[in-house]
């Protein structure tokens, strides 16, 4: 009985202990603290709520404003350094909460590439800004820092703004990844540069989509239509496909930059009952074979006996193409 | 936008490493240039080679983000296929890397160059006590002129010769490489 009730004590002395601390935590010891800064913040979103229109934004900015001042303050009251430097772990969290919120924020998605780039420099900056200003809580008034210290100060903003450009690299990269998605197709083995999770992609999907809707409009010009008719068509394939070509390259790869890079070709050849027309989707971007590749699709073109309307025989032409189309590496066959 | 922040689906791992293993050999060897040859002691001129090879670096990746986007496409692929694929497809861009290197090197020396006169000039104590002390040195000596002058050459031969010695040595490293 003794020792249950000396239990329960236990449990209570550890909750009103743990009560303690976070009423340590949470209750700003006076007015002008930095607790009062972050229930400020939380007020000004909360006010944000039920705000409407450019209101809202002032209030929540402010908000930000105030959760800024609250962590830079709670941050600087016992610094915590980055390993290796002497930059303060906060100077990082509030580095990151002015990139997020100044510099490059937007509504929509919180955090930018742009808000990752500008972090480190930021952060580096803010690091710097304490070794500008001399004093103490009541008077401060601006100052050059001592030689030593502006060493330190230009070695750590050089070198964060270099980490800022080793992110901005991987952005780039990934546009191009983004901009150039056949790129994902390909192998990137022998890169020195750069390295990337196992490829998923098995033919390049715009090349494929290029054929996919180029091979209806072909078999429409050509199916049912008068022999004589379709040789002509054949003899000015070149030019017919590569028009054709071009607008749905336009109107389906608009938004990337390597619709320049695909080039749409046909090929032609006799066979013994008729004609074969290779489309082919091209491409002139970089690869990792020197030499390119190609995709093709290939549609038997062949006479048939018909009547037309009037109930004269005729010849007119039956077309049928592959379903899928074929990665050929290497360079397309020459033009005849 | 999402799954974009789970795992990268490409990282120029290789680039930055590149980047850091340049900066890290031509630290020595023009903190070593500067030691010798303007008798700087050994912790300044550390600290002169350490920045003007990080601010060049910071600049020469400025460059290249602003002028990326601007390049015409037949460039920009060959740039893709040698960052990503390691081959170049037209034999024409061999004259143009050669006309690039080139230009990187001579931005580089002009950029170290102007970064350590900053450096220099930022980093003395308070800069008026420093023109006393010349006015004093010429007065002394009437040929002071000529000796700010020749400070001033010096300077610049020094930076062309730590810049070529460390390009030097990280050519021969991506010789090396190549083979």
């Amino acid at each position: 009985m003794n020792t249950l009730f000396k239990d329960v004590f236990g449990v209570f002395k550890f909750a009103e202990g743990l009560y303690a601390g976070i009423r340590k935590i949470l209750v700003p010891p006076k007015a002008y603290s930095w607790q009062t800064f972050i229930y400020l913040s939380v007020f000004s979103w909360g006010l944000s709520y039920f705000a409407t229109s450019y209101i809202k934004d002032v209030i929540a900015f402010f908000g930000w404003l105030f959760l800024i001042a609250g962590t830079a303050w709670y941050t600087t009251e016992d610094p915590l350094r980055v390993p290796g430097t002497f930059m303060p772990v906060g100077a990082v969290i509030t580095g990151f909460l002015v990139s997020l919120v100044f510099a490059f924020g937007n509504q929509e998605d919180v955090i930018t590439p742009r808000t990752i780039v500008f972090w480190p420099t930021i952060s580096a900056l803010i690091t710097a800004i304490p070794e500008f200003i001399e004093g103490n809580d009541t008077d401060a008034k601006a100052r050059i820092p001592r030689p030593e210290d502006r060493q330190r100060i230009i070695i750590l903003v050089a070198s964060s703004m270099l980490l800022s450009c080793w992110i901005q690299f991987y952005f780039v990269m990934d546009n191009w990844l983004g901009q150039y998605p056949s790129l994902q197709a390909d192998t990137f083995k022998r890169s020195t540069f750069v390295v990337r999770r196992e490829q998923v992609v098995k033919i390049p999907q715009n090349g494929v989509i290029i054929l996919e809707k180029l091979q209806p409009i072909v078999v429409e010009q050509i199916a049912e239509k008068p022999w004589s008719e379709v040789e002509k068509w054949l003899l000015d394939a070149k030019q017919r496909v590569g028009t054709l070509g071009r607008e749905i390259i336009k109107i389906n790869l608009d938004k990337y930059e390597e619709k320049e890079l695909w080039r749409i070709e046909p090929r032609v050849t006799n066979t013994k009952s008729g004609y074969i027309l290779d489309l082919l989707s091209i491409w002139i971007g970089p690869s990792s074979n020197p030499r390119g590749y190609y995709l093709k699709k290939s549609c038997r073109i062949e006479p048939l006996a018909a009547t037309d309307n009037s109930g004269n025989k005729i010849t007119v032409a039956e077309i049928e193409c592959d379903r899928a189309s074929k990665l050929i590496p290497g360079s397309p066959p020459p033009q005849q | 936008m999402a799954e974009n922040w789970m795992l990268p689906r490409i990282f120029p791992i290789g680039g930055i490493l590149f980047d850091f293993l340049f900066v890290l050999i031509a630290i020595p060897i023009e903190a070593y240039v500067l030691h010798s040859r303007l008798k700087f002691d050994k912790k300044s001129s550390t600290f002169y080679a350490i920045s003007i090879n990080l601010f060049s670096s910071v600049i020469g990746w400025l460059i290249f983000f602003v002028s990326e986007p601007l390049l015409p496409i037949q460039m920009k692929s060959e740039l893709i296929n040698y960052m990503f694929f390691n081959n170049f497809k037209s034999p024409k861009t061999q004259t143009l890397i050669i006309l690039t290197a080139f230009i990187i090197f001579f931005a580089t020396f002009l950029m170290k160059f102007f970064a350590l006169r900053v450096l220099l000039l930022s980093l003395n104590e308070p800069v008026a006590k420093k023109e006393e002390a010349l006015e004093i040195s010429q007065r002394r000596r009437p040929r002071g002129f000529s000796n700010i002058k020749l400070q001033s050459t010096n300077l610049l031969t020094t930076t062309l010769i730590a810049n070529s010695l460390s390009y030097s040595v990280i050519t021969i490293i991506l010789l090396f490489r190549s083979k």
